[in-house]
């Protein structure tokens, strides 16, 4: 190997080095300056997609969209209801804890966003959305549809933010099963991204006496996701020698995410 | 760089073929393959180590977050920087058929990268596997992989004519022999 050749060799080793023992902070520091250098393109390249998308949709849907529309749209008529109702129920509970002197009242409220790019990267199921910073948004946030948890937000900009999917390996929730003391750790699995990906429930008691069709909600442990929100259906149980498992077929469509709603947790 | 710089931005316009098991072009790969090919080892790996850098940059994912006392087996993910060592490898691999290319044979090369970009693939597969634990291979994973070294090897001859193009442009010699410059040029 010709000197210059190998002085170059180790130079390219030092900076990989370097860039390999860069701390976590440092590295959003980096990724921040990236999305901030791109951000134009990344609106631009986003536009595109849902154009494209839209129109493709389009032609190929439009009389669905039209039943899809009017079904939608009473459904907004009766989530209104339902969200009053809820917004009833959330003050008097709020009114309640007060009264028991809990030291604070714990409220959330939603911003609605809507999906611009899905899968940006080749091995992570995310997708992104056009509400960032701006708008209240910092990472770890859960994502909801009307369906039930769509992921958490991974970074976030001014105006854009990442969600990680409930479909990715590495986006784990706390979850328990409806009717049951079954709790357990759900998240999606490796190489699933076609159609109706199926998730994985951990860490479940070794005699989980559980039935295909009862429902998955998040336990409101671990600090990221609030308690009760819809995850899935179980599928199937695999019983182990020292717990069991199940497959749980999410409720949420991930091939077809328009607008979704980031929680943020607001003190009051 | 120029080129390299101008595949980041075009790389923001492609979403992926959901059609094709998720498959997509690595414009950013493939211009540096192609790129590898036509400069010395030093401009190489300065190239490697810009793209992978960049690439870590758009893909890292942040860390798990919430209560570790709940969440105990946390997923890794890939640590930043290690694309820039998958760039250095594929580009050695690349000037390993440097002679080839000098002759005037650019469809070795161009074969080639469809090949590298399939390593790089399995790489960061098999990379992934390693961290988290559990090998599983799906026969999507293998079509995802296999698509996208296709689609991106099929954009090779038109990067090769770019670089070409730039070359000439700047009065620049990749190291095509006189001979065969001529035949390409009648």
């Amino acid at each position: 190997m010709k000197p210059f050749n190998l002085i170059a060799f180790l130079l390219f080793l030092a900076g990989a080095v370097w860039a390999l023992t860069r701390s976590e902070p440092t590295v959003r520091e980096i990724q921040k300056a990236y999305f901030s250098a791109v951000s134009p393109f990344l609106k631009s390249g986003s536009a595109l997609e849902t154009r494209a998308r839209t129109f493709l949709d389009e032609v190929r849907h439009s009389k669905e969209l039209e039943a899809e529309l009017e079904v939608v749209s009473g459904e907004v008529g009766r989530l209104r209801i339902i969200e009053t109702r809820i917004r009833d129920l959330e003050k008097e509970n709020a009114q309640m804890r007060h009264a028991l002197e809990f030291k604070k009242a714990t409220q959330f409220d939603v911003v609605a966003a809507l999906v611009t790019r899905r899968q940006p990267t080749t091995w992570w199921q995310t997708a992104e959305i056009d509400a960032g910073q701006e708008r209240g948004i910092g990472t770890q946030f859960p994502v909801l549809s009307n369906e039930g948890l769509v992921g958490k937000i991974d970074w976030t900009d001014k105006g854009r933010s990442s969600v990680l999917l409930l479909t990715d390996e590495k986006c784990q929730v706390s979850a328990k099963v409806e009717g049951t003391p079954e709790v357990g750790i759900l998240s999606g699995q490796r190489g699933q991204f076609m159609g109706k990906p199926l998730l994985r429930l951990k860490f479940l008691s070794k005699n989980a006496e559980l039935r295909p069709g009862q429902r998955v909600f998040t336990t409101g442990r671990g600090g990221i996701f609030q308690p009760n929100i819809l995850l899935g259906t179980i599928e199937s149980v695999e019983k182990g020698a020292m717990d069991s498992e199940a497959l749980v077929r999410p409720s949420v469509n991930f091939a077809d995410l328009g607008t979704v709603f980031v929680v943020l947790a607001r003190e009051s | 760089m120029f080129l390299v710089l101008a595949a980041f931005v075009v790389q923001q316009f492609l979403p992926a073929f959901t059609g094709f098991h998720h498959s997509r072009i690595l414009l950013v790969q493939l211009v540096f393959l192609c790129a590898a090919v036509t400069v010395g080892q030093p401009v190489m790996l300065l190239l490697a180590f810009i793209c992978g850098f960049l690439w870590d940059a758009h893909s890292t994912l942040s860390p798990d977050g919430g209560d570790p006392a709940v969440y105990t087996q946390p997923v890794e993910a890939l640590r930043f920087g290690y694309s820039i060592l998958l760039f250095g490898a594929m580009g050695f691999l690349m000037q390993g058929i440097q002679p080839l290319f000098q002759q005037g044979k650019w469809q070795f090369s161009a074969l080639l990268s469809g090949i590298a970009i399939f390593l790089y693939l399995a790489a960061e597969f098999l990379i992934i596997t390693f961290v988290r634990g559990g090998f599983v291979l799906s026969q999507a994973t293998v079509l995802q992989m296999a698509w996208t070294s296709l689609f991106t090897m099929l954009f090779s001859p038109v990067i090769f004519w770019i670089l070409f193009k730039i070359s000439d442009l700047c009065q620049h010699s990749i190291h095509i022999t006189p001979d065969k410059r001529r035949r390409r040029n009648r």
